[in-house]
């Protein structure tokens, strides 16, 4: 939809589509399909090669003299090794003994996220809230007292920011500090891994669990909404 | 994937039931000229945008410019669904946005040269109606502005 759009403003486009079946229906000008996983969309992180061949099959795409046209991209074997689909919370059990002491896990995990920043040049995923990591405690704070039913809020929030979104922020930067610092440990760890053990063996997924089951709880959409975004 | 058919039922109906429009034909722009003289920029639906930038919201129809001398340590993205998988893009921001890899094809002379300033909307949206309307075409007389002959259109 978004590509034509840009067709009809006069700009040549081509697209990587990752659901063939809506791709169809929508008919993008020109299209290639794309065999991966959600969030794979060149087909693997740090595997130029790959992303070379998704990117030239796509825009070869643009010698087409009509369209609509879709192609599938050939390799449809590659990135064979990720779930098809994200491992949620509720497929992973929390492991018998967790702990529940998020701000001192989270303060060491810190320890492993100044390893990751160094490492990726300063790339992370962290920073939704504008909350700076070496202050995030009060934001673990806010997510714990939300969790237990408080009326918890925090200055930071935006005034035109609802509850619920800035709730879904923090949990956002609490997963982005758990993940990163996690492949600073072990680099080669793939999404289910991280995943698993997030979910699995770590207090502040268990936070978050709680934290959905609050804003699950509630009648109004827009914290139902965010409770889908913070844990299914 | 996904191939719909590897996706476990509950993924599948999530994606199968979302609202898409239906069309029988599509506009169709010619490449103005041959690949190695154009400009191509980046328009993704992962959400990213430059740290400090406002987050996309829920049902947020809107986009943001993202120069294409961005450091990829500045660009975050608030598209956090669980649908999908974030550790690649932890990892490389190129399997979403592949601002490196652009940046080798115009070094090789197959690309004739990068965009001013990529754009990024929010991916797996209900209602695109403005961006259909309003914010899309806006986009695209942008980079019409901005000299591109080509977007490249990327998921997350």
């Amino acid at each position: 939809m978004l590509a034509r759009a840009l067709e009809a403003a006069g700009i040549a486009t081509t697209s990587i589509s990752m659901v063939r079946e809506h791709t169809e229906k929508v008919k993008p000008p020109r299209a290639l399909f794309v065999p991966f996983p959600f969030g794979h969309a060149l087909g693997r992180a740090d595997d130029p090669a790959l992303q070379h061949r998704v990117l030239r099959a796509a825009l070869d795409l643009l010698g087409e003299p009509e369209g609509p046209v879709l192609r599938d991209f050939p390799d449809d074997a590659e990135p064979g090794t990720q779930p098809a689909a994200p491992v949620q919370a509720s497929a992973v059990a929390p492991a018998a003994a967790v702990p529940d002491d998020v701000p001192a896990e989270a303060a060491r995990m810190r320890g492993y996220h100044d390893q990751w920043l160094a490492r990726s040049g300063g790339r992370t995923a962290f920073g939704l809230t504008g909350i700076p990591a070496t202050r995030f405690r009060g934001a673990i704070r806010f997510l714990e007292g939300f969790a237990a039913g408080e009326d918890a809020d925090m200055p930071e929030r935006p005034a035109d920011v609802p509850l619920p979104g800035f709730v879904r922020w923090c949990a956002d930067d609490l997963k982005a500090l758990y993940f990163e610092g996690h492949l600073a440990m072990k680099p080669a760890a793939a999404g289910d891994e991280v995943a698993r053990w997030f979910w699995g063996e770590t207090a502040a997924g268990q936070l978050l669990r709680r934290v959905r089951d609050r804003l699950d709880g509630s009648d109004d959409p827009q914290w139902k909404a965010a409770a889908f975004g913070v844990a299914r | 994937m996904p191939r719909l058919d590897r996706l476990p039922q509950i993924n599948r109906s999530t994606i199968l039931n979302l609202p898409v429009q239906v069309n029988d034909t599509a506009p169709f722009t010619p490449l103005p000229r041959p690949l190695a003289a154009c400009r191509v920029a980046i328009v993704t639906t992962a959400g990213l945008h430059r740290r400090g930038d406002r987050p996309f919201g829920p049902g947020d129809q809107t986009y943001r410019a993202i120069p294409a001398d961005t450091p990829a340590a500045e660009i975050v993205q608030s598209h956090t669904s669980l649908g999908f998988d974030r550790v690649p893009i932890m990892r490389d921001l190129n399997v979403s946005f592949p601002m490196d890899r652009l940046r080798e094809l115009v070094t090789r002379g197959e690309l004739g040269g990068l965009a001013p300033s990529h754009y990024s909307f929010m991916g797996a949206q209900r209602d695109v109606a403005r961006i259909e309307a309003e914010t899309g075409p806006e986009a695209g007389r942008r980079l019409r502005a901005e000299g591109v002959d080509v977007a490249l259109v990327t998921p997350t």
